[in-house]
């Protein structure tokens, strides 16, 4: 009988999204076996990896009791700066530094509006990424955007081997975050406040400038996830779909990362990977874009009802 | 002459995941009895009484009620047929008046089928007024005190014609004037013929007030007597099965430290008295008194977390003006060798779902910067185990895998792991078992011993008299006496108290 609950809690502790990795490599496997390789499977993975990058920041807000809606924005804003015409004189370094620290800056200013201020995340975040847009459409001022200087597109297309360069670069870097979790003073401060953030303050955790760090990571992580869209699509474009923020938060929970749970990397990392298989086979099986995005929408409803599961049986 | 009882529990058992809260309990009230349920934390008094309020159902067993066997399935039927209870959790909803949380699920209904606020709230008022309270029905819930609401609770129970009422620690949140008041309606429901449980770990209200005394421990009988041939001191030794004394390490005779903590002229309140407190280097200072009298928000205030109204504290040398500030008080404090050690250490101490290594260790990774390395204090660790002899199989267990006192042991490492010298801590045993009271006694005497200094509140007056080399007395947000607490009685902190 103990056991068995015991049992039931670990498997409980698995992340839901290796599960459902697992169940769809069977699928696609069972449906089409000659896509089972390196190249085809690294291509579809590349897609998503701007979605990943975003939910390696999602992650960390999310287990520090807060969320981080603004990654539309900051993307959007980002691939304005470079498409619109305005940097193209610029050397590329200086060019990708200043978006960078367009999203650093985002990042502080969501983290210390949450932290310091004590405002709500959600309505902070969304009120951010709300001006984000509109300061592109007015910067923009109707005009059509432009292209992208061609260095992006070549980093894009770069291959090692059969791996596209960004998975590589995804993969490090969800390594790197990985390390950071894991071994720094800030790890253990961000797993305290997931747990329980009242006993995380009586402990001497520093709680408002921790949540701040967290925010800020974020936001530098959705300026690097916006450099690697932009050089996907070559274009400046003045939409990104709403359903990347919401499907970061989906692939965080799906990782296994809700409150009060060690924040863990390579479970969000899969489920993130579930969504670039889930295109995969829909795509095989002929389903369009509608039927995609009801996809997408059932994941994560998935994600949330899962959360909920997960709060009860916490308590 | 027999009297039948008005309950008679027979052999109730009950299991809680593998492990009895309850073995064959028996349990009987007589009508007009005020009976008091005794025994330590987890001796399953309030699974008893839940069992008898239809809470929870026993695995096994028997009750009646007036003779008749009965089952109670929920507190609804309970109450139905006579049970009412006051729990030490509030039941009242607090955005209803009065009168409807006393209707609540039995509204009358006038003829055009609308609740009939008018028959509930003359029915309220009648009620209210049997037990002496002058409250006007029609007044939300929560705008009342939490004595008041206790009275109501009970009023609600009287409402519903109940001949057995449960009262779970009522005086814990209540002054010495609303104790009397409640004490009164005590008195009048005997009167009547109903009879009162009454568990609480207050002696003085136990021999003052109860006619009967029922004893569990571990979840067994222990016995069943009258007040009137027990003494307190005998009361003890039955509930913890050993003398109280034993619990407690010797004082050892010291010389007078220096200094290390003084609070000047702190008012908790804009009118209340100031009050003056220090802390000696290698002694255990008690603030005592009744409940809620300001012990919380006098040692909340040294770490920002109340804010009080004037006045200035000393901590090894360094002063600081009140109020200090939220966040920095805690960091700050630490950073000074003073560690907190908060009462709830569920919701304010721990991480449950985090490993008892973490919980250890947490206070030594926020005295660095963020982007340090953590470094993995293994050697911490193993010592804080072995010193405070936590009971786990391995220090990557969850701390809510360990038992209450091995939890409390974690978080009292946590401070002492931070290399403290003072520590501030509330309920130092609260939800813990007798044999780990003991050893964190131990723990806290040592601690002073080498050269620590300890503040403590406690629930339990007898605790601070035998942990203690001085108290303070705190009443109505200000301390009234100092006394030590060699010769010190809880009479005579009542007294105190009391007659300040």
């Amino acid at each position: 009988m103990k056991r068995l609950d015991d049992l039931s809690r670990a498997a409980l502790r698995i992340p839901p999204s290796y599960i459902v990795l697992l169940v769809l490599l069977v699928t696609l496997w069972m449906m089409r076996p000659n896509l089972m390789n390196v190249a085809i499977l690294g291509t579809f993975a590349r897609q998503v990896v701007p979605l990943g990058i975003v939910v390696l920041g999602q992650l960390l807000v999310i287990s520090s009791r807060s969320i981080d809606l603004s990654a539309g924005g900051v993307i959007l804003f980002v691939n304005y700066l470079i498409s619109s015409g305005l940097l193209y004189e610029w050397p590329i370094l200086f060019v990708v530094l200043l978006c960078l620290s367009v999203g650093l800056s985002v990042g502080l200013l969501n983290g210390l509006l949450v932290g310091k201020r004590r405002a709500s995340a959600v309505i902070v975040t969304l009120a951010v990424n709300i001006i984000l847009i509109g300061l592109v459409e007015y910067l923009a001022n109707g005009k059509p955007p432009g292209d992208v200087p061609d260095q992006f597109r070549q980093l894009y297309n770069l291959r090692f081997g059969t791996l596209p360069a960004p998975v590589i670069f995804w993969f490090v870097l969800a390594g790197v975050m990985s390390g950071f979790l894991g071994r720094t003073v800030f790890g253990r401060f961000v797993w305290s406040i997931g747990s329980n953030p009242i006993s995380a303050h009586f402990s001497g955790v520093p709680v408002e400038r921790t949540v701040v760090l967290a925010h800020t990571i974020s936001g530098l992580m959705s300026a690097v996830a916006a450099l690697v869209q932009t050089s996907s699509i070559a274009v400046g474009s003045v939409r990104f779909g709403p359903e990347l923020v919401m499907n970061s938060i989906a692939a965080t929970i799906l990782g296994g990362v809700v409150f009060g749970r060690p924040a863990q990397v390579w479970g969000p990392f899969v489920g993130v990977l579930c969504f670039a298989l889930l295109f995969v086979v829909m795509t095989t099986m002929g389903v369009q874009e509608p039927g995609k995005l009801i996809a997408q929408g059932l994941i994560i409803l998935l994600a949330a009802i899962f959360y909920g599961v997960r709060s009860k049986s916490n308590s | 002459m027999t009297v039948q009882p008005l309950v008679q529990m027979t052999s109730i058992s009950k299991t809680f995941g593998g492990i009895a809260a309850l073995e064959n309990v028996d349990f009987q009230l007589l009508p007009g009895s005020v009976h008091a349920l005794m025994g330590e934390n987890g001796a399953g008094k309030s699974t008893l009484m839940k069992i008898l309020a239809g809470v929870i159902q026993p695995d096994g067993g028997m009750i009646r009620k007036n003779g008749q066997i009965v089952r109670f399935v929920s507190p609804r039927e309970a109450l139905d047929a006579g049970v009412s209870t006051v729990f030490q959790e509030h039941s009242l909803l607090p955005n209803l008046s009065i009168a409807e949380n006393m209707y609540l699920g039995k509204e009358p209904v006038t003829k055009f089928g609308v609740t009939d606020t008018a028959w509930m709230e003359r029915k309220a008022k009648e009620i209210l007024s049997e037990l002496g309270l002058k409250l006007d029905p029609a007044t939300l819930v929560g705008n009342l005190s939490i004595a008041e609401r206790q009275f109501v609770e009970i009023a609600r129970g009287i409402s519903a014609r109940a001949d057995v009422v449960i009262l779970d620690e009522p005086t814990a949140a209540l002054n010495a004037a609303d104790v009397e008041v409640l004490n009164a309606q005590i008195l009048a429901l005997t009167k009547q013929q109903k009879a009162v449980v009454y568990i609480s770990h207050r002696m003085e209200e136990i021999f003052k007030i109860c006619d009967t005394i029922t004893v569990l421990k571990d979840g067994r009988n222990v016995d069943c007597v009258p007040v009137s041939a027990i003494r307190p001191k005998q009361l003890i030794a039955m509930m913890v099965g050993r003398e109280l004394s034993e619990l407690f390490p010797p004082r050892s005779n010291r010389t007078e430290g220096e200094v290390v903590l003084s609070i000047e002229g702190l008012r908790l309140t804009p009118d209340a008295t100031p009050s003056s407190i220090m802390l000696r280097r290698g002694e255990i200072v008690a603030l005592a008194g009744l409940e809620g009298q300001g012990q919380r928000e006098l040692v909340r205030s040294l770490v920002g977390q109340y804010t009080p109204h004037g006045g200035k504290v000393a901590v090894r040398g360094r002063e600081f003006a009140f109020p200090l500030s939220g966040e920095l008080g805690i960091r700050e404090m630490q950073a000074l060798g003073l560690g907190f050690v908060p009462e709830d250490r569920k919701l304010e101490g721990l991480f449950l779902d985090l490993s008892l290594a973490h919980n250890l260790t947490i206070g030594l990774h926020s005295r660095h910067f963020e982007l340090k390395p953590a470094s993995a204090h293994r050697e911490v660790i193993a010592n804080s185990m072995k010193s405070l002899s936590i009971k786990a199989s391995r220090p990557s267990l969850p701390v809510n895998a360990l038992s209450g006192g091995n939890q409390q042991k974690v978080l009292l490492g946590r401070y002492l792991a931070l290399g403290a010298d003072i520590l501030i801590i509330e309920e130092p045993t609260r939800g813990v078992d007798v044999g780990a009271k003991a050893e964190i006694y131990k723990l806290l005497r040592d601690y002073a011993n080498a050269g620590g200094s300890v503040v403590v509140l406690s629930r339990e007056t007898l605790e601070l008299i035998g942990l203690c080399d001085r108290l303070y007395v705190i009443h109505d947000k200000h301390v009234v006496t100092e006394m030590p607490a060699e010769s010190a009685t809880e009479h005579a902190i009542l007294e105190a108290a009391l007659h300040s």
